[in-house]
């Protein structure tokens, strides 16, 4: 078996990244690096394709050209190690309603083959505050503590990179306040993040690194030391009336 | 090889605690099964046909399309709340992900057969116990090889809108040998022939049930790909 990891200090190498779905360009040429421990937020109006790209990174669906590293190893062919070394929070909770949060971790944690699979995930809904509510049904719990919990089931393995894709949406101020400090912490562990997310002052607030996404393509990536509120929230604006009119001419 | 197992057992044992707390997919594949058994029973003149002949066939009815209910549950199940997405993030052998809904099904469905199973033979009149050996090897081979064919069709399906509708018109042709192979040998069974009368059938049941596997690990990595 050929061994295709390369460590290095960037966690995350992307390089002329593409993805189409027939004429649709859901991401058009990115190119970027993260260092191990940074943590990059990705904003962009609705369809700009910052799904796509976290799907393309975490392995889940193919580029159509273009490279991308993730922990060392080639998306395509390192999967499975790789796989190891990331943790997904998406749209969908990939949480089993039927069971409890403690049997979905202990689900998850002998899929990874743990060891204590039991202890592991007793300690991460302790991280999560959810461990008064371990043994009830998934089915039962708020939009926030689901968010909470798909937190807990992202970094069970205790992943090196995460991806976060919109994770404050439909959240209540608490429970976003909440999944910021769970998240800071998680920064603060020096581990690599990479969130899409429509909230701009808590995207800038806890990011080292700063992208905007506008129809695939990175129109701004820089460091957050370089950004002012204002100006990002006025050019995060005209992104998004921009996208609005060209959508509404492909529409047409 | 040690995780690999460790990960279809987990998958199994997942299932398993979700049946338990819900008891959806058993009362559904029962209850379907006796109502086909029900219908027929009073369709079909016991004083005219021999149950032995129209017997196996009804029994076979009742089995698939039940065992298809719990096909179509299966990865929909998955589906809910984007499992799915989250099993293929786990660094597994997408083959230990099929094996363990393989082996799911195909005791859910075991299950649930050996429930009819009685009740088929007190319907229909049929003593089902001096042949149950050779009985239990036919319907073994026979729901091996649905749920092999059908835990990878499902797991297909289940990316499209229409899956309820697809999964049976992908499955049903593809199933026809082993549908021939299993009812035959039914028939033969409950007429009282012995095994070695049937090689053939067993073979040719045998050798789909391989060759279904074979093709399941063969494309399932690329199935569960978005």
């Amino acid at each position: 078996m050929v061994d295709n990891h390369n460590p290095s200090d960037s966690a995350i190498e992307v390089r002329d990244l593409r993805k189409e779905f027939g004429v649709l360009k859901a991401v058009d040429g990115i190119s970027f690096d993260l260092k191990r421990g940074e943590f990059l937020s990705v904003f962009g109006p609705n369809g700009a394709g910052k799904t796509t790209l976290i799907k393309i990174l975490a392995g889940l669906t193919r580029p159509s050209f273009g490279t991308a590293r993730v922990a060392g190893y080639e998306v395509e062919e390192g999967k499975s190690e790789m796989r190891r070394e990331i943790g997904v929070i998406s749209h969908s909770t990939a949480l089993y309603a039927d069971l409890t949060p403690m049997e979905n971790l202990i689900f998850l944690g002998k899929m990874y083959g743990l060891e204590r699979p039991k202890e592991s995930a007793l300690m991460v809904l302790e991280d999560v505050g959810l461990a008064p509510r371990r043994n009830d049904r998934v089915r039962t719990f708020s939009r926030g503590m689901l968010q909470r919990l798909s937190i807990a089931r992202a970094i069970l393995h205790d992943p090196s990179i995460l991806f976060l894709d919109e994770p404050f949406t439909g959240l209540d101020i608490h429970a976003s306040n909440v999944l910021k400090e769970q998240l800071q912490a998680l920064h603060n562990k020096k581990r690599t993040i990479l969130m899409t997310t429509h909230d701009i002052s808590c995207g800038l607030e806890m990011c080292d690194k700063v992208a905007l996404q506008v129809m695939g393509r990175f129109a701004f990536f820089e460091d957050v030391e370089e950004v002012s509120k204002e100006n990002f929230e006025t050019m995060y604006f005209d992104a998004v009336r921009n996208n609005q009119f060209t959508m509404g001419i492909r529409n047409s | 090889m040690n995780l690999f197992l460790s990960q279809i057992s987990a998958i199994v044992w997942k299932d398993f605690v979700t049946e338990l707390k819900t008891r959806e997919l058993l009362s559904a594949m029962f209850i379907f099964a006796l109502l086909v058994i029900l219908i027929f029973i009073f369709s079909v003149n016991l004083s005219v046909v021999k149950a032995n002949e129209v017997g196996p066939g009804i029994l076979w009815v009742a089995f698939l399309f039940s065992g298809t209910i719990g096909l179509n549950r299966s990865f929909m199940l998955e589906k809910e709340n984007g499992c799915l997405m989250g099993l293929i993030l786990v660094p597994a052998d997408r083959t230990a992900i099929y094996f363990g809904k393989l082996i799911s099904n195909f005791v859910f469905l075991s299950i649930m057969e050996l429930f009819i199973l009685p009740l088929f033979m007190i319907f229909f009149n049929i003593d089902l116990l001096a042949h149950l050996l050779p009985l239990l090897l036919v319907i073994f081979l026979g729901t091996l090889g649905f749920c092999a064919l059908g835990t990878l069709l499902s797991s297909l399906a289940s990316n499209l809108k229409t899956r309820e509708i697809m999964l049976p018109i992908l499955l049903y042709p593809l199933l026809v040998p082993i549908v021939i192979g299993v009812v035959r040998m039914t028939g033969q069974v409950l007429a009282g022939e012995p095994l070695s009368e049937m090689m053939n059938w067993i073979g040719l049941t045998a050798s789909f049930d391989i060759i279904y596997i074979g093709v399941s690990i063969m494309t399932i990595d690329h199935i569960l790909e978005e």
